[in-house]
């Protein structure tokens, strides 16, 4: 008896499926060894045998000198990256608004929004760090970097804006409109209730990408410098497990983040989706 | 259409008596489980050569799968597809005789209509001149040879319908499948469109295996009505069979225009049984059945009389709920004593003779009832 | 109706604000790399003569030269390789896991890494490249080789491994976009039509696909073309690309000549762009279906 040909199409996703695991163990491994690594003993290198296993270069990054003290770069990059998914969520929904009006020009403003995602970091970096220096402006990462930050996750935020606004069943704003309410009070009490997830989408982008924003950082940060810089710098300077401490804490870090996001996020649609039934 | 006439290697009355029907299909005890859920029972079926055949059922009772096992696209458990006398059970779709007509077309969206009629005689590796030739000549006899460089994406339903049926037909396969070909058209369409298909199908003698819910698809176009439930088939037959003489308590309800009535066998005599309901007691021809045992039978709506003022065996007093008009029938719709729904059919523009909110006296004639000797639904 | 009334001064002010500001920090900032690529002259100011003087002292170098041959042919290479593997991973996901919860586990599973630095994960590939790295400890532990090989970290090959790792799901990610969207009837019609499975996909598939590849190597190119932060950590000192040239010549305060760059690696970029959209108008995007 003939093999049936369905059985020759699973065959097929068979040596398909392996080569997927195979790449997710490709991709994964080497975060993982990072983060074995981490934990390798006082004698331990940058690489096996690990010689024992411990919390020391945790503690080396606890208690570091000034030369690579993580703790204040690692400030600056949390409030900078909070700044910008502020900025980020407040002008994305609005210029998701804007789109929804098509008002003149809404197709160039678009392709404009797509340029922030194009155009490679270290050009856009290293152009606003020569017009800062014509302009005679200090360059500083609550000021400079910040602006040039925003530039890179405010596409982000738009593009999901869009995306949840394409969504939108605006009859619902209909119902509130002929219910009597105003366009700003059927926004506030209709509309904005019901993109919220979105919203924290949008801020949840900002957040996580200039956190971990290196090209745009290196020429517009001034001498305060923010965390992947502080850890290029010392990646420079020697490599040790240490630098495997501060990847590993901040990958931590970043997969919480999403984590708690991504369940607020889910608790957030089921209610409101239950709402709507 | 008339270029696909010349594959009819004549009709089934042309062929000699003697000789046994050839069949086109036969399928033996086919079955298709999804984990827990069986799609298809054990399902047996002979389509002889250029049968219009319906599988008529409702969503979900295994009519669209078991299509899908006559196609290749679903590999059956159990059981045998023979194709043209050939055992094709474990055959892929592309090396079966078959073409299949989707319910949205599935016209390929990035080609023009030519090339998506082509595909077919491409796939057969025919000469490229010869290809062109013959799409022509499809195009023009389904009078679509305008639309030839159009993307799918800009034609209407019915021209899609067209292209999809000129696609399927152009390599004359043994057996045309159509899984509910017309259910994405507007219904104004549905009639010309059923016509022209039957049309075409009793000219070029191709079998047809037209998967439907809709009952007065299959009724008007089938030439052998197949009614599935619940992964198994209740009733094979010709249309009038199946209307006149539902073998199950499922068939009778599913089809228009039945009046079932379950009881239990209370007496037997001279070819009549005496069942008892819970709308009464009534006389149904039969002597099969013992006493005791538990039955169903049915009553067209056409066969019942208003009895006012007459008498008859069988009998029953109703309130009229409402009447419906429908040009040539008037439908009244009773109360039944057990709670269902009684239709009584009066034909042709008579005056009302009953209106809603009356109660009348209602009957018929035990020869007109039909007792359901199939497997219990 | 809805909360914006169309066309109105509203929604046009409401887009200002982001205008401004990425017209502010992305578009004159480039334009002006084009416009200091352009000044001579020996200070570093406005006023210098406008000529093209730094270009051609670029051009005469045939290490320059070499370096733009360099990357743009290791970005091709990159996309081939990328774009091979992710249409597999985007086949099998769409295509052959039946069950939804497996397919977002899988996902999942690949979209993680992305919400972590990249730099952190170009430097996680420094001990497994090593002498002593990861790879050779296994090649010698299994005794596929006797001694370690060392053209793993610090070479071309070894930025190429980060890479692949980093933006193969940039590739498939559209592709699984483009599958989604392909309805089953359309495969089972074509083979209905005498299609053998091989044939379903080149003539079927993969056309119905072809925008979702596009963007992707699109997304490959641009991204490959930019990251010098991988071939910094991964390649060392010993290598460097297009980018690496721009912050070398910016160490070294040569900003004019660092701007020629700049501009160079734009124009790159600015023609794969263009040369994508030749092939998929990505406006028409999702129409006809």
């Amino acid at each position: 008896m003939r093999l049936g040909w369905k059985l020759r199409s699973n065959l097929v996703g068979w040596v398909l499926g392996i080569l997927t695991v195979a790449f997710l163990a490709y991709q994964w491994l080497p975060i993982l060894t990072l983060g074995l690594l981490s934990f390798a003993g006082p004698t331990g290198g940058t690489t096996f045998p690990m010689n024992g296993v411990s919390f020391h270069w945790y503690e080396e990054l606890w208690q570091a000198s000034v030369m690579n003290d993580f703790k204040p770069p690692l400030l600056r990059s949390s409030l900078l990256a909070a700044a910008c998914a502020l900025t980020t969520i407040v002008l994305s929904v609005m210029a998701a608004q804007a789109m929804r009006g098509k008002f003149r020009g809404n197709s160039a403003f678009f392709y404009l929004m797509l340029l922030g995602i194009m155009a490679p970091g270290i050009l856009v970096g290293f152009g606003f760090a020569i017009m800062m220096r014509l302009l005679g402006v200090e360059l500083s990462w609550n000021t400079t970097t910040f602006l040039v930050h925003v530039s890179w996750t405010l596409p982000f935020g738009f593009l999901t804006m869009l995306a949840v606004f394409n969504r939108f069943d605006s009859r619902i704003e209909e119902a509130a409109l002929t219910l009597g309410a105003s366009r700003i009070t059927t926004f506030r009490r209709i509309t904005l209730p019901l993109i919220l997830p979105g919203v924290i989408g949008a801020g949840l982008f900002g957040f996580s990408l200039s956190y971990d924003e290196y090209p745009r950082s290196m020429f517009t940060t001034g001498p305060d410098q923010t965390l992947p810089l502080a850890v290029m710098g010392q990646l420079d300077r020697q490599l040790t497990p240490e630098i495997y401490a501060i990847g590993t804490t901040t990958t931590v870090f970043s997969l919480i983040a999403v984590l708690l996001c991504t369940s607020a996020l889910w608790a957030m649609r089921r209610s409101t989706s239950y709402r709507k039934t | 259409m008339d270029t696909l006439a010349h594959t009819a290697t004549g009709s089934p009355a042309a062929m000699p008596a003697m000789a046994p029907p050839q069949l086109d299909l036969e399928l033996r005890g086919i079955r298709k489980r999804y984990g827990d859920f069986t799609a298809v029972d054990g399902v047996s079926l002979k389509i002889r050569k250029g049968q219009f055949v319906c599988l008529l059922g409702p969503s979900g009772c295994g009519k669209t799968t078991t299509l899908r096992c006559v196609a290749g696209l679903e590999e059956p458990d159990d059981g045998g597809i023979l194709i043209g006398g050939r055992e094709v059970t474990k055959d892929p779709p592309w090396e079966r005789d078959i073409a299949m007509m989707f319910q949205d077309f599935a016209l390929f969206p990035h080609m023009s209509v030519a090339k998506n009629v082509g595909f077919g005689l491409e796939m057969l590796k025919k000469p490229k001149a010869q290809i062109a030739e013959r799409v022509q000549q499809v195009l023009k006899s389904f009078e679509i040879a305008s639309l030839a460089d159009r993307k799918p994406g800009s034609l209407s339903g019915g021209q899609r319908q067209r292209v999809a049926l000129a696609r399927a037909m152009i390599t004359e396969p043994r057996i045309l499948l159509l899984d509910e070909p017309i259910g994405a058209l507007d219904y104004s369409l549905r009639e010309t469109v059923m016509l022209e298909l039957k049309l075409l199908q009793q000219r070029t003698g191709i079998s047809f295996i037209w998967v439907t819910h809709d009952q007065n698809e299959a009724f008007s176009l089938g030439d052998l009505v197949v009614v599935m439930n619940h992964a198994r088939i209740e009733q094979q037959g010709a249309p009038e069979d199946i209307l006149q003489r539902p073998a199950t308590a499922f068939v009778a309800s599913f089809v228009q225009g039945n009046n079932v009535f379950r009881g239990r066998v209370v007496q037997a005599a001279d070819g009549l049984l005496r069942v008892e309901t819970a709308a009464g007691s009534f006389l149904v021809p039969g002597s099969a059945q013992a006493i005791g045992s538990e039955v169903s039978f049915s009553v067209r709506a056409e066969n019942i009389t208003d009895l006012t003022g007459e008498h008859h065996l069988n009998q029953l007093t109703a309130r009229c709920t409402t009447v419906e008009y429908f040009g040539s029938v008037r439908r009244h719709i009773f109360e039944r004593p057990d709670g269902e729904l009684l239709k009584y059919d009066q034909f042709g523009a008579y005056a009302a003779r009953i209106a809603a909110g009356q109660v009348a006296v209602l009957g018929w004639r035990p020869q007109d009832t039909v007792l359901h000797t199939g497997a219990a639904g | 109706m809805s909360t914006i009334r169309v066309r109105s001064a509203a929604s046009y002010w409401l887009a200002v604000p982001a205008a401004i500001w990425m017209l502010g920090v992305v578009v004159v900032p480039i334009l002006l790399l084009g416009w200091v690529s352009l000044w001579g002259g020996r200070s570093f100011s406005p006023a210098s003569p406008l000529t093209f003087d730094n270009y051609t002292k670029f051009f005469a170098n045939k290490t320059y030269l070499q370096l733009v041959l360099t990357t743009v042919t290791h970005t091709v290479g990159l996309m081939a390789v990328t774009g091979v593997i992710g249409y597999a991973i985007a086949y099998f996901m769409t295509m052959k896991v039946r069950h939804s919860a497996w397919r977002l586990v899988l996902f999942l599973a690949f979209v993680v890494p992305f919400w972590t630095s990249a730099l952190i994960r170009g430097i996680a590939w420094v001990p497994f490249l090593g002498v002593n790295g990861v790879i050779n400890q296994a090649l010698m532990f299994t005794g596929a080789t006797h001694s370690p090989i060392e053209a793993f970290l610090y070479s071309r090959f070894g930025i190429s491994m980060a890479q692949a790792s980093l933006y193969t799901m940039m590739a498939a990610g559209p592709v699984i976009y483009m599958l989604n969207s392909i309805a089953p009837q359309l495969r089972e019609a074509a083979m209905t039509l005498k299609a053998p499975p091989l044939v379903v996909f080149w003539r079927i598939v993969l056309p119905l696909t072809l925008p979702g590849v596009v963007i992707g190597q699109v997304l490959v190119f641009l991204n490959v073309m930019a990251d010098f932060a991988t071939v910094a950590t991964v390649g060392g000192n010993k290598h460097a690309m297009l980018p690496n040239l721009v912050l070398l010549f910016y160490e070294g305060s040569q900003h004019r000549a660092a701007s020629v760059v700049a501009v160079l690696l734009m124009a790159c970029m600015l023609i794969g762009v263009v040369a994508a959209m030749k092939v998929v108008d990505i406006r028409r995007l999702g129409a006809e279906r």
